[in-house]
């Protein structure tokens, strides 16, 4: 969650708690993967938060391991129509989680005073991207980039994953990672920053986010928590399908994840009742509502979708249009051994230990044997 | 006398049942849980196993690559951090101009949290903004380094990083040990003769290592388990799970993969190496000494 969106979920909470003497409700912050371990931990002890916010990958592993309740003893079918599909997050058949809101899809973005029209295809993307690329001080050190993004989590490889023809995983949660559109897309994503040299040598979250924000990047592939970020630091930005990959005719499809509410399984009684209350507080149209005027959600609620004050926002309709485009994120334990494969060979195909073919092998092999090794 | 007794028991019991609350029974926990086959699938069914969790991680090759990794993570980082915190206390220890000045800034590695530290030096190092490569290139006329683009680089990254972290340690209680040897002796030896580098040879040295053996057996055990800045600096074994120590092995074969009795099995490994390399180390110290 970033700090927009913690802004709303304190002032809606301390709203809601004002009303209710009896209940004391406690919100603690923590970065997606310390989130991960710290409830993994905590729930193992019995422990732990009653309501956990987060993406929906983690509702394979949470649900496994029987740290979350399935919802669908608390919440009956009826109060699940009012919400799109894919905000109901089932595992094996049951719902263990339900998300105020859908997408939380990577985009391109870019710079309107650097680059007025976007790219509609890898080619383009290419000779704008070069074009953008420049030092404008002549002192030998570029200044301003074409395209900047964070280059070394395979999160962010996935759209050209999938716009090579490539995905992670099939229905039966064995890695398919191991073909000539992997290593296509490996290529391409290499040739960036080796061929063009359109992208900074060194570039992760941090140094993307920074170069944007400054106005020293044309273009940037990010996702709806940074965006209201770039206007708030002054920059015209709108946003963009990810350019069709020219060669296959694909559009990059992102991962296209909920973000959503489980239930811990060890909240009973008292402490059950008052977290179900509070979820559906926090699902509510009023609260969605007004994430949407803070940030840039697509809300999971249909009502508030169909709201003519929703659908006319700025960037909207772009996020939607790659919304669109986007192919849901596994539900499925094994997805954390392929991040952990995928990032290995990612990465030594960009430090240039491995060719491209060798790292889709390797990553393959590596998913492969850390799944075994999960499910002993 | 029973009553003595009595009462430093009563004493002494808060303390032990917060220490076996703690320490012991997690340690307990941790045995059984790596004769066990806890993991993903069988968080709460989990049985016993026998070894077959320690014949695992023996039999794991990357475990060797990382053992070796963390044997030179902690010597070179031991060492540095007792050459330059030992240097630094000596010259310390002379009446230069600005003395207090320089023991409170070079104390202050020290006093900043290791998490912020970990990720300033991590921007430091950053291939084209950060600090270490503009003075490489700007003041040095030196090509700048991909430090966290390749294995060695982001290792090196980590050791400097923890050196800095960690020689203000050793400086402190090198300035103790010191302030305890009698000016006496130097005095004798400037008197036979003896020139600065002897002095230090076969007086301070020699008296320094009684205070210093305790401290290098503590930054041994520390060092060896230094999973914050190894997987700070790193970004969790960046680039493609090249930089691992021991810990921030086990530690994502915990957290990562779900493999809890194959972590525990790694992580009493790992104790019992510290605790052999501890033993060994004060007897050796003990045997010198007598």
């Amino acid at each position: 969650m970033q700090p927009e969106d913690r802004a709303v979920l304190t002032r809606v909470i301390q709203r809601y708690d004002a009303n209710l003497p009896n209940v004391e409700i406690e919100v603690i912050y923590k970065e997606t993967e310390e989130l991960r371990s710290n409830f993994q931990s905590a729930a193992l002890a019995g422990l732990g938060p009653d309501l956990i916010y987060g993406p929906s990958d983690q509702v394979g592993p949470f649900a496994t391991m029987q740290f979350v309740r399935p919802l669908d003893d608390v919440f009956a079918a009826d109060d699940l129509t009012r919400f799109d599909a894919r905000a109901i997050v089932k595992f094996k058949g049951r719902t263990y989680q339900l998300a105020d809101r859908i997408g939380n899809h990577l985009a391109l973005v870019y710079n309107k005073k650097l680059m007025p029209v976007p790219p509609q295809n890898t080619d383009e993307l290419i000779a704008m991207g070069r074009a953008a690329t420049k030092d404008l001080n002549g002192d030998g050190v570029t200044d301003q980039w074409g395209l900047v993004w964070n280059f070394t989590e395979p999160f962010f490889f996935i759209p050209w994953l999938s716009g090579f023809g490539g995905w992670v995983i099939d229905d039966n949660a064995r890695p398919t990672l191991n073909n000539e559109a992997a290593a296509n897309a490996f290529r391409f994503v290499r040739s960036l920053r080796e061929e063009h040299k359109m992208v900074p040598p060194d570039c992760d979250y941090n140094t993307a986010d920074a170069l944007f924000k400054e106005g020293r990047a044309a273009m940037l592939i990010n996702g709806p928590w940074s965006w209201s970020g770039y206007g708030a630091a002054g920059i015209d930005y709108e946003l963009a399908r990810i350019p069709q990959v020219t060669s296959t005719g694909l559009w990059p499809a992102p991962m296209v994840s909920p973000l959503g509410y489980s239930i811990n399984v060890h909240s009973d009684g008292k402490e059950l009742a008052a977290a179900t209350e509070l979820l559906r507080f926090l699902l509510s149209d009023d609260v969605q509502r007004e994430f949407v005027a803070a940030t840039g959600i697509i809300p999971s609620s249909l009502a508030v979708r169909a709201d003519s004050n929703y659908v006319t926002r700025p960037h909207v309709a772009q996020s939607l249009s790659q919304f669109e485009v986007g192919k849901a994120m596994p539900i499925v334990p094994e997805l954390r051994a392929v991040w952990d494969a995928m990032r290995a060979s990612y990465q030594s195909v960009l430090g240039g230990y491995l060719s491209p073919e060798d790292a889709a092998a390797k990553m393959q092999r590596d998913a492969e044997q850390k799944i075994q090794e999960m499910n002993e | 006398m029973n009553s003595e007794r009595n009462f430093a028991l009563w004493m002494v019991m808060p303390a032990a049942i917060v220490v076996g609350l703690v320490v012991v029974w997690p340690f307990i926990y941790n045995v059984f849980l790596s004769f066990s086959n806890m993991s993903l699938l069988h968080i709460h069914d989990w049985n016993f196993i026998g070894p077959r969790q320690y014949e695992k991680v023996f039999s794991d090759t990357a475990f060797y690559t990382v053992f070796g990794k963390t044997l030179v993570w902690t010597v070179l980082n031991v060492f540095f951090h007792v050459t330059i915190g030992v240097a630094l206390a000596v010259i310390l220890h002379e009446n230069i101009p600005g003395r207090r000045m320089f023991r409170t800034l070079l104390i202050l590695p020290w006093a900043i949290p290791a998490v912020v530290t970990a990720l300033t030096w991590r921007g430091m190092f950053h291939y084209e903004y950060g600090a270490v490569n503009l003075i490489l290139s700007k003041v040095f006329h030196q090509t700048p380094i991909q430090w966290l683009n390749d294995p060695i680089g982001t290792f090196a990254a980590c050791v400097i990083t923890n050196v800095w972290l960690g020689f203000p340690f050793m400086m402190v209680v090198a300035l103790g040990g010191l302030q305890s040897i009698p000016k006496e002796l130097y005095e004798a030896a400037m008197i036979d003769g003896a020139s600065a580098w002897q002095r230090f040879k076969t007086i301070t040295l020699p008296m320094l290592v009684p205070v210093l053996t305790p401290a290098v057996i503590l930054g041994f055990v520390w060092t060896f388990n230094k999973v914050d800045i190894v997987w700070l600096v790193s970004n969790g074994g960046e680039p493609a799970d090249q930089t691992h120590i021991l810990v921030s092995y086990v530690y994502r074969a915990a957290f990562n993969l779900y493999r809890y009795g194959y972590a525990a099995a790694g992580s009493m490994i790992i104790f019992l190496l510290l605790v052999l390399f501890s033993v060994t180390l004060m007897r050796k110290t003990r045997e010198k000494a007598a």
